[in-house]
């Protein structure tokens, strides 16, 4: 939902500044009604369609067809199998890569860790290979602990399990929490054990609330990894227009993650979502899909 | 008294001795002041829903609005602060507030438009569902948020009511017991104390286990199960408060866990000493039984969905002490 | 009448927990005779009865039933179906226990054909319908087969339970005080039922405490007392005495009522109508008076009741109490003005299966038993032990549970809650229902002892509990009061004639 709003209002940016007639038809996670609603955009006569989300099964042929249509068309976070689309992505295993660099970087490499991972959720399972990977990379760091649960809320779940595991381990020094949620959960478990001194999370994702949490003093919350999702809405758009223009994008085109840690926050006094965007630059804009001739819709 | 009435007594007290005896030998640092403490913190939400529903089980009701009553109530907090700026007391009033009308608004539809209480309170769980999302458009509440219209909501959670989360009293050892346990017991002894020892518990009790004959007694049947719904309801709230105070947020939930949490130590209840019935001390020891339970296991790296397994493991033997050894389940 | 043994039981024992119930039991059933059994609440006549029809296991002992060559084969039901399938089939005297509300009247009778193995897979509603009609054709029953159980009178759900265990022809039939809910002309249907079933050589077990029931069935009659059997009699004419006093152990004194009159009014009743087009009534309750209302079951008795206890409005009239104007509007409102209401059927509308005699004693009286809502339990304990004496409840102590208790002792226990407090007016809807004569007679005489500063009025349909209880007799018929009588050589014909419905008019 949040994500959505975000994303939304990035595609709304840059087809301003590109001068879109744009038309936004929401299927409300409908799949069928999904895959209906590229037929709707074709009868429209539309020249370019982005697909956001979605089932490939439900997809691909909805997606062929626009093809067929002489329509261009831009996939974003679902495959649609089509080497004529090209297809946008955020990177889960950058968004693990640079929050365990800047842990790595922190406690030096060799550290006991706990670990939150939930197996079967799609973008923490690629999460999670990158954190595999990293344990093989660096036999320094030993994971004693490994806990998470999705039973809402999930911040007071997973402080729960924090906390019985900080007392069986409370010699851990680094917890690797590779979402937000989770995050938020193992902080309350930390500050509650007295131990936020001792400890430092590191995560991936960020809002308003997480910020306002990484800024609270002696916080424990150390970095998070994060893409902006305006700004693969505009990436996405921007990679449409490519089409239309007779570039070639690439078939992948991947929107890098943001490192964001608590020094960033608290030396450039960001408060919120906006004041990131405003002050970290690298979070407003990517410099993806931006041949000469593209206005930047963040440009003021 | 046999053997058997000895084992449906005491039998799960004993079990609950023997599994703590068991994490104190498998796990290392389970036996600690903090460790206890934390294991009464964890279940402190939950085992404060748990009693309010102890009071409709009583009457011979259910409320299944519990767990989004606790959520709305964090939203409701959450709102007051965040948007409308207001303090602490006004945030707990709300929040009180709303728990006691959902609970009137509950057992209205039970007692005078005669929904059955399950469906009654089934419906009130989806409408606040949905309800708790109006405000925000579906947004989690958090100082700096982008209200729909544009606007950003620059009211903060107040200390004072962070603290209800935070602030730890001194007992023995500095910055032991948080505010959220003494919370649950006090209310875990009141509850107790007024089901047990006070005449309008006691008719509590009646209504549930023959209301016919408690209306022929002279007891105004209807006032008691509405006030029982009304006190699941507060207790709820109270429980969303705790949880607003501990997460420092407004977030969107449905509470289902705190739900099912909650009813699975309110039924493990009915097992403590054989009581075979609800009671308020049952509850407090299911809660607890579960918490250690969750605690030992994660302690000892056990994932998710084993502790789920064998939360319902113990929920299910409970029932057999119930129901198939004492009295209830013969003739 | 045949000699044959159909049916015999050899020193069959139960417990339950340290209590023996059965102390080895033997007795035998012979075809086309009615036995009555004969014991007081707690002899063990119900757990006898169950375990013959397979509802308990035996404790010890042997059961055996007679084969088409007489030769008796092992019979141990271990459920009620069993023992249904062998030719035993019993009627319980808790009446929703035969019937499924719910259903219709065809569907019960044809229930357990149809719940049967042997049943066909699909439901044939014509069907169902015919053999419904020939179960209740056999029996003489005439109901609409359409009715549902829950709208039916009690009385008639009785009726459909016998009809229903009649389908399966049995060779031994058990009613478990079957005419405790019947009006007296439904009773002489079953009664003539019976005396069918007897000449088709059917083995009867009749467990009742009616005088008026044995005398009009019995065969044989065996008394028991205490888990064992205590008397057989078979010689004509039946020993009616010698088994009362077997059941009993003791030697019953029928003590003469000395009618007593009233000079003070607690409770008038001015023009009362209970019913749309009843004749509309008026009453006057008297203090130290005891009256009984009697009249067939249906006739307004518990509406009445219930209108004195404000749990009912009705429909025109005017009461007072002690010359006060009295129009209660909850049954809590009567009892804060000392009218007292011991209900009809306890089971459902009095005792909290919960809470054991010293809660149940307490019940009404909380407010009186607690300070600032807090309760005292040393009151509550002192009162349910001193009430527990008064009316001579037999149990362990005041924390025993009420399903521990006999029936007679749970109406103890009833009658011993309302009396904990004193009462203006004391209503008793019924309160012989499932009560062995002892604890009738210890109840009637704790009623009469202590009359005194209070009215007592008592809702009975059994003639014989009003003569042994009243001072005066009320007879209610067609929702209105047709005759008094003063308990003392009293016109029984006349009265008789009231309770049926034809008064004999004196004058025009």
């Amino acid at each position: 939902m949040i994500f959505f709003q975000a994303y939304l209002s990035g595609v709304e940016a840059q087809s301003k500044a590109l001068g879109v007639d744009l038309r936004v038809l929401d299927s409300r996670q409908d799949a069928a009604l999904q895959a209906d609603m590229v037929d709707q955009a074709i009868a429209l006569g539309v020249q370019g369609i982005i697909i956001q989300h979605g089932l490939t099964e439900s997809m691909k042929e909805a997606a062929q067809r626009a093809v067929d249509a002489g329509i261009k068309v831009v996939a974003f976070d679902v495959n649609v199998e089509n080497p004529e689309i090209p297809q946008v992505e955020q990177s889960d295993r950058d968004l693990a890569r640079l929050a365990l660099e800047q842990a790595v970087k922190d406690n030096g490499e060799s550290w006991k860790a706990g670990y939150v991972y939930v197996a079967g959720i799609a973008p923490l399972d690629r999460r999670n290979e990158t954190w595999v990977d990293v344990k093989k990379k660096f036999a320094g760091i030993n994971e004693v602990a490994m806990f998470g649960t999705l039973d809402n809320p999930i911040a007071n779940s997973v402080a729960n399990q924090a906390r019985s595991v900080l007392s069986a381990h409370p010699d851990i020094k680094v917890m690797f929490a590779p979402y937000d949620e989770f995050a938020k959960g193992v902080k309350i478990a930390v500050d509650e054990a007295g131990l936020s001194k001792d400890i430092k999370i590191y995560s991936a994702d960020i809002s308003t609330s997480d910020i306002a949490a990484m800024r609270e003093p002696d916080s424990a919350w150390a970095a998070t990894a994060a893409t902006n999702p305006a700004v693969v809405g505009q990436v996405s758009v921007r990679v449409l227009a490519q089409l239309l223009a007779g570039e070639d994008p690439g078939h992948n085109v991947i929107v890098p993650p943001t490192l964001i840690t608590q020094k960033d926050l608290v030396d450039k006094d960001i408060k919120n979502m906006e004041d990131l965007s405003a002050k970290l630059p690298q979070f407003a804009h990517a410099d993806v899909a931006m041949p000469a001739w593209m206005p930047n819709p963040n440009a003021k | 008294m046999t053997l058997r009435d000895h084992a449906i007594r005491y039998g799960f007290i004993l079990l609950l001795f023997g599994l703590i005896a068991y994490f104190a030998t498998a796990a290392d640092g389970f036996v600690s002041p903090q460790s206890a403490v934390f294991i009464f913190q964890s279940v402190a939400i939950t085992g404060v829903l748990a009693l309010g529903v102890t009071a409709t089980l009583v009457v011979g009701g259910f409320d299944l609005s519990i767990g989004s009553v606790a959520t709305s109530a964090m939203m409701a907090a959450a709102y007051v602060m965040v948007v409308l700026e207001q303090n602490a007391v006004v945030a707990v009033i709300a929040c009180l507030l709303i728990g006691a009308v959902v609970g009137l608004i509950n057992g209205w539809l039970i007692v005078y438009m005669r929904v059955p209480d399950l469906l009654a309170t089934l419906g009130m769980m989806f409408l606040l569902v949905g309800l708790q999302r109006i405000p925000t458009e579906g947004r989690s509440i958090a100082t700096g948020m982008t209200m729909p219209d544009g606007s950003v909501a620059n009211g903060k959670f107040s200390d004072a009511f962070l603290a209800l989360g935070r602030h730890r009293f001194d007992f023995f050892i500095p910055n032991l017991i948080p505010v959220s346990v003494v919370v649950l017991l006090v209310l875990a002894a009141l509850i107790w104390f007024f089901l047990e020892y006070t005449r309008f518990g006691r008719m509590m009790y009646a209504v549930g286990s023959n209301e016919r004959a408690a209306e022929l007694a002279g007891a105004p049947v209807k006032a008691y199960k509405i006030w029982a719904y009304i006190i699941s309801g507060v207790f709820a709230s109270i429980g969303g408060i705790l949880l607003a105070a501990r997460l420092g947020r407004g977030d969107i939930a449905s509470g289902n866990n705190l739900l099912l949490d909650a009813v699975a130590a309110a039924l493990i209840g009915y097992a403590v000493l054989g009581a075979a019935k609800p009671n308020a001390f049952g509850t407090a020891v299911g809660a607890l039984f579960v918490g250690i339970l969750l605690q030992g296991l994660t302690m000892m790296n056990a994932p998710y969905y084993t502790q789920d397994f064998v939360k319902g493991v113990v929920l299910v033997v409970a029932l057999v002490f119930t129901f198939a050894l004492s009295g209830r389940g013969r003739r | 009448m045949g000699n044959h043994a159909v049916f015999r039981v050899d020193g069959l024992r139960k417990s339950f927990g340290h209590i023996e119930v059965l102390g080895g039991v033997s007795l035998e059933l012979h075809a086309g005779e009615v036995t009555v059994l004969m014991g007081a609440n707690g002899a063990g006549k119900s757990t006898l009865v169950k375990i013959i029809s397979g509802v308990y296991e035996r404790g010890g002992g042997t059961m055996g039933l007679a084969g088409p060559d007489f030769a008796h084969k092992a019979f141990a039901p271990n459920t009620p179906a069993e023992a249904i399938r062998a030719g035993v089939v019993t009627v319980h005297q808790n009446i929703n226990d035969g019937v499924v509300a719910d259903l219709d009247v065809a569907t019960n009778l044809t229930l357990d054909r149809l719940s049967g193995s042997s049943a066909p897979f699909l439901f044939n509603p014509g069907r169902v319908r015919r053999e419904a009609k020939a179960v209740a054709d056999r029996m003489g029953l005439v109901i609409d087969l359409r009715a549902r159980i829950s709208d039916l009178s009690l009385a008639d759900r009785q009726m459909v339970a016998i009809a229903r265990a009649m389908a399966h022809q049995p060779k031994v039939l058990i009613l478990d005080e079957p005419t405790s809910s019947l009006s007296s002309t439904e009773a002489d249907r079953l009664f003539a039922l019976l005396d069918r079933l007897r000449e088709q050589g059917v083995a009867i077990l009749y467990i009742s405490h009616r005088v008026s029931d044995i005398r009009r069935l019995a065969d044989r009659i065996v008394s028991m007392r205490d888990g064992i059997i205590s008397g057989v009699f078979d010689q004509k004419p039946l020993d009616y005495e010698g088994a009362v006093n077997a059941m009993l152990g003791r030697k019953i004194h029928l003590d003469r009522i000395v009618a007593r009159n009233s000079a003070k009014a607690v409770l008038t009743a001015d023009g009362l109508r209970i019913a749309e087009g009843a004749r509309p009534f008026s009453l006057t309750l008297g203090d130290g008076e005891v009256v009984a209302v009697t009249g067939l079951v249906g006739v307004g008795k518990t509406a009445l009741a219930e209108m004195l206890f404000g749990v009912r409005k009705p429909l025109a009239g005017t009461m007072t109490m002690n010359g006060r104007p009295y129009a209660p509007g909850s049954a809590g409102e009567a009892i804060a003005a000392g009218v007292f209401l011991v209900a009809k059927d306890r089971a459902t509308s009095g005792i909290v299966g919960d809470f054991n005699i010293e809660r149940n004693v307490s019940l009404p009286f909380l407010k009186r038993t607690s300070r600032l809502g807090v309760l005292r339990r040393r009151i509550e304990r002192a009162t349910a032990r001193r009430q527990i004496q008064e009316l001579g409840i037999v149990c362990r102590s005041e924390k025993d549970e009420m399903s521990a208790l006999s029936g007679g002792n749970q109406q103890k226990v009833m009658v011993a809650r309302w009396m904990s407090q004193a009462a203006r007016l004391f209503i008793l809807d019924e309160p012989f229902q499932g009560v062995d004569i002892s604890a009738r007679r210890d109840i009637a005489a704790k009623l009469r002892a202590s009359a005194s500063g209070r009215a007592t009025l008592l809702f009975v349909t059994e003639l014989d509990e009003a003569l042994e209880t009243a001072d005066r007799i009320l007879v209610m018929s067609e929702q209105t009061i047709v005759g008094e009588h003063r308990n003392a050589d009293i016109d029984l014909e006349r009265l008789l004639a009231e309770v049926a419905g034809r008064p004999l008019h004196s004058a025009a």
